[in-house]
């Protein structure tokens, strides 16, 4: 295990459940603008975004480079400045996944929502090199 | 529509605040350049509307059963998800 290097913490550890903020709220639903992120070991690496003003609705996440190492999202420079992000471990990314039957689950890589780890403010953004992704990327499933 | 004429170099103003300009022409495609503040999103109309749609199919409901959640192929160590190594 790595106990050299020194990690940015993950604001979202196991078990916990902590509330970030959207002042634009996601694309398609501006006016849902507080989310609680839930995680837990048996469903690890996913996340799960609850609307915090219409409980009844979620979205499904992944931190994207847990399973696409190779994703390199370009963060346009508007979008880091807005965020008060001044270095890249300042930054969370959480992808969007649509389950989908018959392990055909996709991830969106073309509007991750980047979250400040620690002002916990976030948007869903569009990457300035999505041409190069999909909003439907085929998850690695076993 | 408002529809307004403007040559390279000029600029339209909406709401006192945010600016578009059209930069140049290159045959059928038109160079624009918007200054909003930091709060006013502007995307391309197609990645706007794809990325709505997809966040809509995404949308899941969790009145019934949690959906069973698919077994992804880890690549790597997540340094950040292992609650091990995260202090």
């Amino acid at each position: 295990m790595n106990t050299v290097e020194l990690e940015a913490e993950n604001p979202f550890a196991l078990g916990s459940e902590t509330v970030i903020h959207l002042p634009g709220g996601l694309l398609g639903f501006e006016t849902y603008k507080r989310y609680s992120v839930l995680s837990n070991a048996a469903e690890e690496p996913f996340y799960w975004l609850k609307v915090l003003d219409e409980p009844s609705l979620s979205f499904l996440a992944i931190s994207p480079f847990d399973v696409l190492p190779d994703y390199q999202p370009d963060i346009a420079a508007d979008d880091v400045r807005s965020l008060g992000i001044e270095c890249p471990d300042d930054a969370f990314l959480l992808n969007i996944v649509t389950l989908r039957p018959r392990g055909r689950s996709t991830v969106n890589l073309k509007g991750p929502i980047v979250v400040n780890r620690f002002s916990l403010v976030a948007k869903q953004v569009v990457i300035a090199n999505a041409s190069e992704y999909s909003v439907q990327h085929p998850l690695p499933a076993e | 529509m408002l529809i307004l004429s403007r040559k390279p170099g000029e600029t339209v103003v909406i709401d006192g605040r945010i600016r578009v300009k059209v930069i140049r022409l290159e045959g059928d495609v038109v160079k624009i350049g918007i200054e909003a503040p930091a709060e006013i999103s502007v995307h391309r109309q197609e990645v706007y509307d794809e990325i709505q749609r997809n966040n809509k199919e995404a949308l899941t409901q969790p009145a019934g059963p949690r959906p069973e959640l698919p077994r992804l192929v880890r690549k790597k160590e997540n340094k950040n998800l292992s609650p091990a190594t995260s202090k």
